[in-house]
Parts: structure tokens; C-alpha cells; sequence
């Protein structure tokens, strides 16, 4: 999406090929001219971008003496445009040939060796051109050739042949205009100018994120993907297309995998147009789906071996032994990088037929429950898994074993921020949409790092900023998002209830409250006025390390916006406070009237492609599907009416955190894990290894054999994301198909069959055919999901909620009229700042804070496996402040030791800019140096969220 | 926050120039402080302006000024371009090789016109203009401490000023500001006296203020493009050192007459000692209440200041002079929209070049008949010209509009040597090539036209007998290549084949096939289709050389 003009309503007519022509105000010819059906060529320009004019193939003649770009001329009143004279023609053949004789030979091009779609020798077969010629020599018609430029195979999934650029600039408006990543543009004059990267560095050296939206854009064979594990690109007919949507994070991009058959492998992958994605990519969608043809893809059940009795971890990394406890001498890694070791814990399992695995999960398991009752069952499903399977996953625990005892990652993420959110408004989900900031005059990003964790949902923000947008950036690091902020906000970890009552208390001193809504729409106001009485912004300041002026900048341009959104990640949720942080993000859009508008609103930026799916799904214990209280007997009764059972659990179930706490009290003896992986991304891995080691039985089902499956008894091979059909909902409540790209290996087999053939061994009778089937039961029993189907899904997916989806996109604005609270009004609820649990002390003087890196996903299982995302980002990394790295006596790539209360782990320093000092931030995607052997496990009261991102630690060299 | 303005149609993307202040006088800071941009200072500038390296590596890799390896102790630029190579720069340039080329205190570095045509073969040491023979003494003075600064020449009067003495310098500007003259008259004066923009494209003078004034949007902005730098070009250098009063007073005017507060003077980076003059005078304008945030107590604000070029024959053109000031590449801009309706920051700008300046307040002064009656014949006011080449007196003549070229190459003192002539260029290097027997042609847009070729820049190159007329447009063709932008196809890839097909067919001694079929073919592509003027004429001067003579001719 360009960033275009605002609506003209007046028209202008022209003449254009002796045809009259009527075209909106401020249109081009190029656009006038396509709209009557007259073709004309480009190469330069593309729809999807601003035109810059600057390959001229585009020209027609008005009358001037020069031609006019038809691309970037507005049409005027009264033109007559031609657009195929003779000369017309001859001058584009003329400007084919100039670029031809540069290019390198047809047989040798990067692009038609590979999609075989380059547009330049499209053009050439029109003008009935020849081929290029060779270097120092002449081409067939006489031009002098090639360019000498060089080509650049620094980065890992592109290849770059400055030799055949042409310097349409599409690569340089993709990459600032549509990603906001801003590493393109020209490089030197004249014939010596040339497409480079930040100071004219080789790409893969450069601050490049490989996004690929370069790659997609450029005409030629100058880029273009490489292959990945030597699966040849060849052109799309060649290939079977399957639309589907990317699995990663929670943005949910449409695109489609080109597959190659004969090698039963994606060949490569493209974005494609959805109404909230618009075919954007980041490097995970574009470049990361080849952990599904990993080698180490479970293929068969694994029971097991008697001798491996009594469990625990199998491995020395998963036993700890890397924690430092170990003897020195074998603390010593044995080799790089880390997955879990197959060969040390491989042995320890038999295979076994799907009958005999399953006959014994639903033997244990209904053992288990029969003498430990429901509350010795629990179900940790995934968000991962499609809706589908993530209903029939807690229908299982639910009717099977009648506990509540059923949770999912959301524990991990947002479930503090949906606490909030249904106190204060009745709903977890958002209030809009991401694609909806560029209506906001200001947008604040919070303890969001989204460039990385929500690369797509990003771009947009910095496209709104360009388009006038006021982003104001909230967060103690100062990563990506901070160099595209109008006002930047470096405030001290775990303080953010301090900043927003500080900025509430200055909104309401300077009236800028809109109190009509504050009247008609929100309760408790008073008390929330009364609170913040005390923290005027000076002790705002004082707390958060925000200056006071800030803050009340930040308050002011906040207050005087006609319409505010708040877009938030995990920065607000996994603290202690978690859900206070919430609940001050929706007061200051309360109090401000701006929630229920276009351009206002609430973002919790959802993490995982499914998570707001499994949530609605009803995936968590205190919740049946859409959010129905489990405590609420009235409720009980509706579902014991639906599924056909009498003795659902009355009780609200344990959350993640609380599962692994029973288990080690004797509590939770049998277990359920689906694509759960809590060994990496639970806090506090030392008490989780107690806890998963003393449960009784344990089931996993998964792709890969993870840290968790070492405690299995049962492993089960289940089909990955790009194996199997269902539906998948995303951050902006936009339900999308998914649909099989690929065969499963060996015996694996789709998550939902297993999750039903456990369910009729322990006698649920359940006889489902298809996902469609499943989908339309959930349907039935979700009134958001409301009028939406199979059918109706259609290639973009639907938001919900969704009264007529044949011809709706559904509902991008939530709470117009009155919120989901039962009196429908906004609940205020006041907080008082809390510290955090941990505070630094002289023994442990750093704060830590954990999160993701843009090519890594939780617990690395998918992309370490990744050929493309292992390469580009390979080891794991502790971000130093400059002065703090100087003070410890640490340079870039130093080993250092981290060490918290809890444990320690050994990795590699990179000195940062963007870190605070006194703090540091280790992503947790590394099982050699797990950040969450360090971190805390102290949970938030309401949301039981774990406190992910602050805790106190010591940073010390560490001599390898 | 950054003003981004909605699409403007007709305007183009920003394709890699970025909403903020230009970075361009940061750079130009670094270099200040370390004589060099090292990559340290860069990433430490982006980071703490929060632009990307990408914008830093464009400016600095396009502007020729910027320095991206640490400087020697004495950099020797010598032109090569058309008005140096007929008087021996090749020579001299390889002599100063020779004699410079090791020295490891030395960088020799050959380049492009100079403006200081007059003196050809004309070099640089340092920052001080040079003649080769001065080279030695300016490098062993550049050795042994420092240049001195040069001065520019100083004043002198031409039949352009209606002052007689400094004391009444700015008379017109004063009378307007009392409110004895309306600056409306000075317009209708500037229309009815028929002048035309002296900077090449002979756009209406008149006509542009009305339509800047008409402008609805604010602010806007004025620029005195002071940038020439075709080869034989440096009337406006003369013209800035001679009567600097005039070319600023013309800018102000035109400041009161369309509604602009500020004024730019844009003056390319080799006028060191002529820029030192106009700063000399705007000091002067200040001191004397005449620039500044209230003007004689009129409550009007009126700013100048002086913008040095980064470098780049490219940055003449109004566009990518605009694109320049804005801190972006200076890549012309495709057009319309034209700079009096959306130029500096999208704002309506009046663009004047130095010698349309400098005839404003002659023109407001004595009235549009004077002005008029000062042509030639039918031909109307006063020109000035460069002349270079093979003439015994090169420099700058101002003469009645519409003398014939055979006048003026008398008034030069004829062709150097007494030689015959072999060709002209009557308007800079853009122009094509007339033969001697169109020497009687007038000089005047119309009559030049007719002729074949143009007015273009005033720059009358001439070329005596003898000359390898083929070699002379190649060296043009060349200069063109080296200062294409780029940005465009046509010119950044025609002006290089172009040139590879007629330096090897020169190479050969000719005989290289159908070189007059390619080229005309190549120059009419790029004549129609490249986006400014550089591109459009580029291949002009060789194809007419081709038509004069069907191929290689010696004169």
C-alpha cells in the first residue's frame, strides 16, 4: 500500500489515444489510462508504491517537446495524451535496449532462472530485442555492455546482482516505503550509482532485517531469493501455489507457499493481499518455514524405556548441568548451538505403533483420573494450533477428565492485559485493528518491541508516522520502534503504572478529558481522578526516569488528539503488575473518550498466529469458549447442554504457573502437553524440571522432540502448521483458513485426529470427519464467531465479530455504542505503583528483561531449525549498555556469565545502544543459555501472568 | 513531527528522502572537524538523529565535496572540460601527472569546468582558483602552511547598472520599501521589458513573478541560482563579483513582488572568493537595515542567505538545486509541477538565475522602453556572455542583445593566434555547434533557434580552424556523462554508451560503423524522454557536430 493522497472528489477529462476520458482529480495518465483499458508498459513503477519516474518507459506524448512520465503526470483538463505513436514505441524499444545491454546473459539471470518472471526481458521479447552482450563488448545493436557492478552473496536468503539493477528504485520504496526498514537507496551518479546498503555495505553485513520485501519488489534479477536447502525457485506455473497464512506470530499475514512437488518441498514463499497484512512479510514468513522438512521431525510414537525410570531430563543441557551446579569439567559445552541433543536422548525412548501409544496415554491418564480425581488432570494446549484444534483439546479435558485444569501460553503473555480488559470492558480482544493507527493522530507503542515480535503490524506504524501520525514510543529500550517515535520514553522497567497515572493526572489538571464520555460511557471515574491526584508528573518522573516535562508532552499531545490508539506487548503484561498496566492503559483511553472511533482504541498485540484463537476457544481454566465463566453454573449447564455431558468441573481450573506449582506438590499427577514447550518458556526453569520430573504421567505431542519431551513417558508425532487445514484467528480478530501444504512425515499424524482418537479411547464417542465440521460445532457454541463458516472465509479471512460475512470484511471498530460489561459501561479501575519483586542489590546489580529476537520464535524449536533464521541470527546473546560493557571490562562477542538467584547461564555479550544502563536483555529462544533459568517466578494476582521481564541479576566475564 | 504533506498529483514519491531537516550541513560540520567523514562519525550521526545510514551514504557518495577517505596536504584539480582541453589541458594535465602524480603529499584529481574558463586550462589547489602555470607557487605555498584567500575581482560597472555610484546602491529596493514604488510595477516593468531568464531556458522573467505571486500558499521562498558550471560558463561569476548589489537587490525585489521572506543565494562551491563577496554585500544589506527581520521599520521580514553547493554541474537545474536545499540527492525532479508552484519544501518559489537578477533593478529603474532600446536591431536589452576557447581576450562582455557572434568574437580580439575559425558554441556546451558561416547569426534566443542551436547559458566557446570537431562535442559528451544524476535511464545509461561508442570510434580513427545513425538515434530518445534539461540536450552539441560535417571533419 502506497501512501496516497486523500480522497479528491473532483474529475478531469482528457483525451487519451483520440478517446475521452473522465479520471478522478489528481490521478495520473498512467492510472487514467489502465481504468480506460489501455495498457501502458513499466518497469519502474508499480501500484504498490509512490511513482518516482524514473525509467521513462512509461512516456506518452502531450504536446510537449519532451514526453511525460504517464506513471507520475497528474491528468489536466483539456489533455490530449497519446500513448503508442511510432516514436512512443521506438523510444521504449530504444530504453529496453540501453538497460539490456547491461543485463547479464537471459541463461545466466538470476530471476529468469529462478521465478522466471524477469519484466525487463518481458519487455525485450516485446520490442523483439536480442540479447545482452559481454562485457567491453558490443551487443547485438551496438551498445557497448555491461555495467561491471558486482554481485553481493553476503546475505544468506538473498542474492543480490548489481549487474542486473536498473535502478527503478522499487527496491528502495519497499523497503523505506512499505516497511519502514529503511537500508535501500542510491549509492554514487551517474552510470557509477547503484543500489546500496546503509553505507554501502555488503547486505548481509548491513542493518537489513531480510524481510524480503525487496525481493518481491524488483523487476529484474538484481535480487532475488536464494534457495533454501537447495529446493530450486522456479518459476510459479512450475509450482503449486497454496494460500494459506503465515504460522508465526500473531499479525497473521496472508501469503502463499509455492511448492514443489517432485521434491515435496515449499519452494519459496510470497505475501499475499489481505485487508490487514496488504502482502507484507518480515524474514520469519518469508524465509522460515523449512523446520517442517527437518530431519529431526518426530515420525513415529515413542514410549519410554523401562530403564529410563525414575524420569527426569536426559540430556545434561535439560538436566542442568550447564547451570553451573555441574562439575566444572563438563560444564563445558560439547557442542555449539542447541537443540535438543537426539543422540543422547533418542535411546532412551522404543518406538511403538500408534494403538499401542495411544491405548497407553488413555490408560494412564483415566488411571490417573480415576484415582486422583479431575484435579490430578491437567492440559496445557497450544496457540499454535488451529481453533479447531484448540476447541477439541479443551473439550477433551473438560468432558473427559471434568476438570478446568486446561491452559495455554497465553498464561505467558497477555492474560494479565485480558484480565484487564474484561473487568474494564467486557472483552479480551482488541478494540481495532493495527491497520486502523493510520486514522489515529497519535498512536502509543508500549513495551512493545514490534519491529521484532510484530515485524509486519510495525510497518504500518511507521507508514501512519509518515502520513502524520504521532508515535509516541513507551518502553526501557530503546529498540527500532524508538528511532521512529516523535516521543521517545526510556522509562525504568516496572514502573509504567507511575508514567500513565502520571500522564493521567496531567491530562485531567490540563481538562483534557472528554467528559461527555467520561458521563455516558465509563464508571468509577472519580476514584481513578483521586488516585492519580498523587502522582503529579514530577514524581511520575522521579519513579520512572521520565522526565517530568516528557511526561507532560506526552499528556498533552495525547489529551489534544482527535482520535488515540494504544498498540501493547509483553512489556506491559509479563510483569507483577501486569494487569495494573492494563488497567491504566485503558483508563487513559477511557478518560480521553477514545475507544469506539476510527483511528482510537486498544491493541494488546497478540503473540502467537493463534492465541487470540485458542483464547476464544475457551483454552484457559477460567474460561469455557468465548469467554464464558467457568465458575457461572448458568454456564455449566449451557455446555453440559451442548456437548452432551453432566459433570463438567464447577470450579475454575489451574493456570499455567499454578499447574507446574501442584505438580510438585503432588497435585497435578497427569498430564496433557500439545505443542507446549514449558521447560523453555516458563519461568524459573530449575522448579519447572522439579515439576515435570514428579509428575506421574506425561504425554507430549509435538513435532520435534523438545527440552519437555525428555520427561515424557508417551511422545506423540504430530503434524505441523504446514500439514494440516483449519482455521486460525489473529491479532485483529481475523479468522483465516489455513490449508495444507504439505504431506506429514512418516506416521505423524493431525493434532485433532489424535486429540479424537484419545477422546474415544477414554469413551467421549466423538466422530469427527474434517475441521470444517469441528469449525461449525465451535461456531455454534462462540456467538462471536457468529454467520461465519468454511465458505464465507474466503481467501483473506473475516473479521469477527461479523453480521454478514458474504459481503463484510466484519467489524474493524469495536464498543461504538457501549462496551461488554454487564451495565455496558468502561470500569476504571485505579492502581497504585508497586515495585517490582526483585529489585536489584549490590549482589545482583542489573535488571534483566527477556523477549524475543525478530528471527526467533519462543522456544527456537521451529526456527532454530530453520536454515535461513539460524544462519542470520545463530547464537544466543546478552545486550549491554556501552558504559556498563566498559565498566565489567566486556567487549562485543566476550563470553559473559549471568547469574541470577535462580541460576546461570554463559553467553555472548553484544554492547547495545539501545539498553538502559543498569539493565540488560536476553532473549529466550536458547536452550544453551536459557534466559529463564535466571528469571522469576513471581506472578501477577489477577492475570497469574509470570513476571518475564524484570528480575535481578549479577553480569560478569566468563572465560571460556 | 515531521511534516509529511498529502500526495500532491504530479508529485513523486519520496523514494528514499527523508520528511526532516537536511543532514547536509552536519556532514559538512564532520568534515569541518575531522577533514574527512570516517564511517564512525557517520553511524554515530545517524544514530543520534535517527535517519538511516542509507540517506547518509546516498548524500555523501552523490556531492563531490564530501570526502570519504582522509584529505593529503594538497588536492590539485585541473578541468578537463571543453574551454581548458582547446588550450592544452591535456597536456598540462599530464605534465602536472608527472610532476605531482607521485608526490605522496599530492592528489591529483581531473574534473570537470570550473568556471574559470577565462583562465584556461584552469586547476584548483585546494580551494584556491588556479591557472596552470600558477600551480608550482600555490602548491608549495599549500605545503608550507596555507593559501592565502583569494579575492574575487572586485566591482565593475556595466551598462546594466543604473547607479552611479554605491551610495545609491538599493535605490529601487528603497523605493519600494517607502512605498514609492508599488513592487507590482516592477513586475509589470520586468513583463512589459520582455527579459527572459538568463540561467538556459529563457523562461519569462515576468511571467514567473506574476506566478509565484499569484500563489496562494505560504511561505514562499526566493533563489538566486548562482550555480553555473557548463563548460566556457562564468558570466554569473563575473557578474557576482562585479555587481553583487544588483544581483541581490534584484533577488529582494523579487521577494517584495511575490510575497517571500526568505531568499537563498545558491552559489556552487568553486566560487570561493565571489562567494566571499556576496556575503561581503549581504553583510552590507544588513548593516544597512535592508535584510533582516524588519526592514527599515517596515515590519517586513526579509532573509538572505548564502547556500554553498556541494557540487554538481546538476544542481544548476532549478529542481535538483530545490532537491539539493532540501537536504535530498540533487536529482531534478519530474515536472510540472515547476518550483513557482511546488519548489523549496513543496513551497511556491521564485527561481532566478544571477544575471536575471542582476537586470531587475535597471530594468525598474529606467523602464521596460529603456530596456528595450538597448537591444541590437529588433533585439531587446542587454546580455552578457562568456567567451573562451581560441579568442585572444577571453571573459565577459556585456553587449546589446542580438549582436552577432562575429561582433563579439571581434570585441574578444578576434580567434586566438590569428587563426581562422573552425566552429562555435554560442550558448555553453549544451548548445550545438554552429559552422563559421553562421558567424553573422544574432545572439538571441529567437535567431539562434532558427539557427540551430540556442542562447543557453551565454557561453560563446570558440574553436578555431583545425580543431577535431568530433573530439570537441566528445569532450562535451563526456562532461555531460560525468555530471548525469543518474536518476534517469535515458541519460545516466545513453550518456555512457554514447560516449563509449564515439571514444572508440575516435580510438579507431573513425571507420566504427553507423555511429551517425546511433547517435542520432540515442540523442533523439534521450531528447525526449530524459526528465531535465541535462539529459535532453546532452547528445545535441556531438549530433550537430555530425550533421555539420556527416562525421569526422577537421574543421
Amino acid at each position: 500500500m502506497a501512501i496516497t493522497a486523500p480522497d479528491r472528489t473532483g474529475t478531469v477529462t482528457l483525451t487519451i489515444d483520440g478517446r475521452e476520458v473522465t479520471a478522478a482529480e489528481g490521478s495520473t495518465i498512467w492510472e487514467a489510462a489502465k481504468a480506460a483499458g489501455i495498457d501502458i508498459p513499466v518497469l519502474c513503477h508499480d501500484e504498490r508504491y509512490d511513482p518516482v519516474g524514473v525509467c521513462r518507459m512509461c512516456v506518452v506524448d502531450v504536446g510537449a517537446p519532451a514526453f511525460a512520465a504517464s506513471c507520475v503526470r497528474a491528468c489536466e483538463n483539456g489533455m490530449e495524451v497519446k500513448t503508442s505513436t511510432a516514436e512512443l514505441e521506438r523510444s521504449r524499444a530504444v530504453l529496453t535496449e540501453m538497460l539490456l545491454s547491461d543485463q547479464p546473459d537471459r541463461e545466466q539471470d538470476a530471476k529468469q532462472a529462478k521465478t522466471g518472471d524477469n519484466e525487463l526481458l518481458a519487455l525485450a521479447d516485446r520490442f523483439g530485442l536480442g540479447q545482452g552482450g559481454t562485457d567491453g563488448g558490443t551487443d547485438e545493436d551496438g551498445l557497448p555492455c555491461a555495467s561491471g557492478r558486482g554481485n553481493d552473496s553476503s546475505s544468506p536468503v538473498i542474492a543480490v546482482d548489481h549487474d542486473a539493477c536498473i535502478l527503478c528504485d522499487r527496491c528502495v520504496r519497499a523497503c523505506d516505503d512499505i516497511q519502514g526498514n529503511d537500508v535501500i537507496g542510491r549509492s554514487g551518479k551517474g552510470y557509477a550509482t547503484r543500489i546500496a546498503f546503509d553505507l554501502n555495505d555488503p547486505m548481509g553485513e548491513s542493518s537489513c532485517v531480510s524481510c524480503g520485501e525487496c525481493v518481491a519488489a524488483c523487476p529484474t534479477g538484481a535480487l532475488t531469493n536464494k534457495p533454501i536447502r537447495n529446493i530450486p525457485i522456479r518459476p510459479r506455473t512450475e509450482l503449486d501455489a497454496v494460500d494459506t497464512v503465515c504460522p508465526y506470530c500473531g499479525v497473521g499475514c496472508a501469503l502463499t507457499y509455492y511448492v514443489d512437488r517432485e521434491h515435496n518441498a515449499i519452494s519459496f514463499a510470497e505475501g499475499r493481499e489481505q485487508p490487514g497484512s496488504h502482502g507484507r512479510l518480515c524474514v520469519k514468513g518469508r524465509y522460515g518455514w523449512d523446520y517442517a522438512a527437518s530431519p529431526q521431525r518426530l515420525t513415529k510414537p515413542l514410549i519410554r524405556r523401562e530403564g529410563s525410570y525414575p524420569k527426569g531430563a536426559l540430556s545434561d543441557d535439560v538436566r542442568g548441568e550447564m547451570a553451573g551446579d555441574a562439575p566444572k569439567e563438563r560444564r563445558r559445552r560439547r557442542k555449539p548451538g542447541g537443540l535438543v541433543d537426539y543422540a543422547e536422548v533418542m535411546p532412551h525412548f522404543r518406538e511403538a505403533t500408534w494403538e499401542e501409544a495411544l491405548d497407553l496415554v488413555a490408560r494412564r491418564l483415566t488411571g490417573i483420573h480415576a484415582a486422583g480425581g479431575p484435579a490430578a488432570i491437567a492440559g496445557f494446549g497450544s496457540a499454535k494450533c488451529s481453533n479447531e484444534e484448540a476447541y477439541l483439546f479443551q473439550k477433551l479435558i473438560r468432558t473427559g477428565f471434568h476438570t478446568n485444569n486446561v491452559d495455554h501460553c497465553t498464561r505467558l503473555c497477555h492474560a494479565s492485559s485480558v484480565a484487564a480488559l474484561f473487568e474494564g470492558i467486557g472483552s479480551g480482544a482488541v478494540s481495532t485493528t493495527y491497520g486502523d493507527v493510520i486514522n489515529a493522530d497519535v498512536a502509543i507503542v508500549t513495551g512493545s518491541n514490534s519491529t521484532a515480535n510484530h515485524p509486519v503490524a510495525s510497518t504500518f506504524f511507521k507508514q501512519a508516522r509518515r502520513r502524520g501520525t504521532t508515535i509516541i514510543y513507551i518502553d526501557p529500550r530503546a529498540d527500532k520502534m524508538a528511532d521512529h517515535a516523535d516521543i521517545y520514553c526510556q522509562l525504568k522497567p516496572g514502573t509504567d503504572v507511575a508514567f500513565y497515572n502520571g500522564v493521567m493526572h496531567e491530562i485531567i489538571r490540563l481538562d483534557l478529558v472528554d467528559h461527555d464520555y467520561i458521563a455516558g460511557r465509563t464508571s468509577n471515574y472519580e476514584a481513578l481522578a483521586q488516585t492519580v491526584r498523587d502522582y503529579p508528573p514530577e514524581r511520575a518522573g522521579q519513579i520512572t526516569g521520565v522526565p517530568a516535562d516528557v511526561i507532560r508532552r506526552v499528556a498533552r499531545v495525547w489529551g489534544e488528539a482527535g482520535a488515540g490508539v494504544i498498540f501493547w506487548g509483553m512489556g506491559i503484561s509479563q510483569h507483577t503488575t501486569g494487569t495494573d498496566n492494563a488497567r491504566c492503559l485503558i483508563a487513559l483511553c477511557a478518560i480521553t473518550g477514545n475507544i469506539g472511533r476510527p483511528g482510537s482504541g486498544l491493541h494488546p498485540l497478540r503473540g502467537q498466529n493463534n492465541v487470540q484463537g485458542a483464547s476464544d476457544m475457551g483454552l484457559i481454566p477460567m474460561f469455557y469458549p468465548d469467554y464464558a465463566k467457568a465458575d457461572d453454573p448458568a454456564v455449566r449447564a449451557r455446555f453440559e447442554r451442548a456437548w452432551g455431558t453432566g459433570d463438567l468441573d464447577p470450579k475454575r481450573g489451574l493456570t499455567v504457573t499454578e499447574i507446574i506449582g501442584s505438580a510438585l506438590k503432588g497435585g497435578v499427577r497427569g498430564m496433557y502437553m500439545l505443542g507446549e514447550n514449558p521447560f523453555l518458556s516458563d519461568p524459573n526453569i530449575n522448579k519447572v524440571r522439579k515439576a515435570l520430573a514428579a509428575l506421574e504421567f506425561l504425554v507430549v505431542q509435538d513435532i520435534f522432540l523438545t527440552e519437555t519431551a525428555e520427561f515424557a513417558d508417551v511422545i506423540l508425532p504430530a503434524s505441523s502448521y504446514l500439514e494440516k487445514d483449519g482455521t486460525y484467528t489473529n491479532t485483529d480478530r481475523r479468522v483465516q483458513l489455513g490449508h495444507k501444504v504439505l504431506d506429514s512425515p512418516g506416521e505423524a499424524r493431525l493434532d485433532w485426529q489424535v486429540v479424537q482418537d484419545i477422546a474415544n479411547r477414554i469413551g467421549l464417542g466423538w466422530d469427527y470427519a474434517s475441521p470444517r465440521e469441528i469449525f461449525d460445532e465451535m461456531v455454534s457454541v462462540i456467538p462471536s464467531y457468529a454467520n461465519l463458516t468454511y465458505d464465507n472465509l474466503g481467501l483473506s479471512g473475516k473479521l469477527y465479530p461479523n453480521p454478514d460475512p458474504e459481503h463484510s470484511d466484519g467489524t474493524v471498530v469495536m464498543f461504538g455504542d457501549r462496551f461488554n460489561t454487564n451495565d455496558g459501561l468502561a470500569h476504571l479501575v485505579p492502581a497504585e505503583w508497586l515495585p517490582a519483586r526483585e529489585l536489584p542489590s549490590e549482589e545482583y546489580p542489573f535488571v534483566l528483561n527477556t523477549g524475543r529476537m525478530l528471527e526467533h520464535w519462543h522456544t527456537g524449536s521451529m526456527t532454530r531449525r530453520s536454515y535461513a533464521l539460524d544462519a542470520i541470527a545463530p547464537k544466543a546473546l546478552v545486550f549491554v549498555h556501552p558504559d556498563d560493557a566498559a565498566d565489567l571490562g566486556l567487549a562485543d562477542g566476550d563470553l559473559a556469565r549471568v547469574t541470577s538467584r535462580r541460576g546461570s547461564i554463559e553467553l555472548e555479550v553484544t554492547v547495545s545502544h539501545r539498553e538502559a544502563r543498569g539493565n540488560c536483555f536476553i532473549p529466550f529462544h536458547f536452550r544453551e543459555a536459557a534466559a529463564n533459568l535466571l528469571t522469576i517466578d513471581e506472578i501477577d494476582p489477577f492475570g497469574k501472568i509470570p513476571e518475564f521481564k524484570f528480575c535481578a541479576v549479577r553480569i560478569e566475564a566468563a572465560h571460556a | 513531527m515531521p511534516e509529511v504533506a498529502p500526495r500532491v498529483p504530479g508529485v513523486e514519491a519520496r523514494a528514499g528522502k527523508f520528511p526532516g531537516p537536511s543532514l547536509i550541513p552536519a556532514l559538512h560540520a564532520i568534515q569541518e572537524r575531522v577533514g574527512w567523514l570516517p564511517r564512525e562519525e557517520l553511524v554515530a550521526l545517524s544514530r543520534e538523529v535517527h535517519r538511516p545510514l542509507y540517506e547518509i551514504e546516498g548524500l555523501i557518495s552523490f556531492y563531490p565535496h564530501f570526502r570519504t577517505t582522509a584529505p593529503v596536504r594538497v588536492t590539485l584539480r585541473v578541468c578537463h572540460d571543453l574551454s581548458c582541453w582547446l588550450r592544452g589541458a591535456e597536456e598540462g594535465l599530464a605534465a602536472i601527472r608527472d610532476r605531482y602524480g607521485p608526490d605522496a603529499d599530492c592528489e591529483v584529481i581531473e574534473g570537470s569546468c570550473i568556471g574559470r574558463c577565462d583562465a584556461a586550462p584552469a586547476a584548483v589547489v585546494n580551494d584556491a582558483p588556479a591557472t596552470l602555470a600558477g600551480v608550482d607557487a600555490l602548491v608549495a605555498a599549500a605545503r608550507d602552511g596555507g593559501i592565502p584567500p583569494a579575492a574575487a575581482t572586485g566591482p565593475q560597472r556595466w551598462p546594466n547598472d543604473p547607479y552611479a555610484s554605491a551610495r545609491e546602491h538599493y535605490g529601487v529596493l528603497r523605493d519600494v520599501l517607502s512605498g514609492a514604488l508599488d513592487a507590482g510595477q516592477v513586475t509589470t516593468a520586468l513583463a512589459d521589458s520582455g527579459l527572459r531568464g538568463m540561467g538556459g531556458a529563457g523562461f519569462p522573467a515576468g511571467r514567473k513573478w506574476e506566478l509565484v505571486a499569484a500563489q496562494a500558499a505560504t511561505p514562499k521562498y526566493a533563489i538566486c541560482n548562482a550555480d553555473e558550471s557548463e563548460p566556457g560558463t562564468f558570466k554569473d561569476r563575473q557578474i557576482l563579483a562585479g555587481q553583487p548589489h544588483l544581483v541581490l537587490e534584484g533577488m529582494l525585489l523579487g521577494m517584495l513582488a511575490t510575497g517571500a521572506e526568505e531568499g537563498w543565494v545558491f552559489i556552487r562551491h568553486e566560487y570561493g572568493p565571489e562567494e566571499a563577496a556576496v556575503r561581503a554585500e549581504i553583510a552590507r544589506l544588513r548593516a544597512a537595515g535592508l535584510a533582516g527581520q524588519d526592514v527599515l521599520g517596515t515590519g517586513r521580514r526579509l532573509s538572505v542567505e548564502v547556500f554553498t553547493s556541494p557540487g554538481g554541474y546538476i544542481l544548476g537545474e532549478e529542481s535538483a538545486l530545490i532537491e539539493c536545499m532540501e537536504g535530498h540527492r540533487g536529482e531534478p525532479r519530474n515536472k510540472p509541477p515547476f518550483p513557482g508552484v511546488y519548489g523549496l519544501h513543496g513551497q511556491p518559489t521564485l527561481m532566478n538565475s544571477v544575471e536575471t537578477f542582476a537586470h531587475v533593478p535597471v530594468i525598474a529603474r529606467r523602464g521596460a522602453a529603456w530596456w528595450t532600446a538597448q537591444g541590437a536591431g529588433e533585439h531587446a536589452g542587454l546580455k552578457f556572455f562568456a567567451v573562451s576557447g581560441h579568442v585572444e581576450r577571453p571573459g565577459v562582455y556585456c553587449v546589446p542583445m542580438g549582436t552577432t557572434a562575429r561582433a563579439l568574437l571581434d570585441l574578444a580580439g578576434g580567434v586566438s593566434g590569428g587563426r581562422a575559425l573552425g566552429a562555435i558554441q554560442p550558448g555553453g556546451a549544451s548548445s550545438n555547434f554552429l559552422g563559421p558561416d553562421q558567424l553573422d547569426v544574432p545572439l538571441d534566443f529567437g535567431s539562434l533557434r532558427e539557427a540551430g542551436s540556442m542562447l543557453g547559458s551565454g557561453a560563446l566557446v570558440v574553436l578555431a580552424e583545425g580543431t577535431d570537431l568530433l573530439a570537441a562535442a566528445t569532450n562535451v559528451l563526456r562532461f555531460f556523462r560525468d555530471e548525469s544524476c543518474g536518476k534517469c535511464v535515458p541519460c545516466r545509461v545513453g550518456s555512457t554508451k554514447a560516449h563509449r561508442i564515439l571514444a572508440d570510434h575516435l580510438a579507431a580513427g573513425g571507420g566504427t560503423g553507423d555511429v551517425p545513425e546511433r547517435i542520432s538515434e540515442l540523442e533523439q530518445v534521450m531528447r525526449r524522454t530524459s526528465i531535465c534539461g541535462l539529459g535532453q540536450v546532452a547528445l545535441g552539441p556531438v549530433a550537430s557536430v555530425l550533421r555539420l560535417s556527416g562525421g569526422r571533419d577537421k574543421g
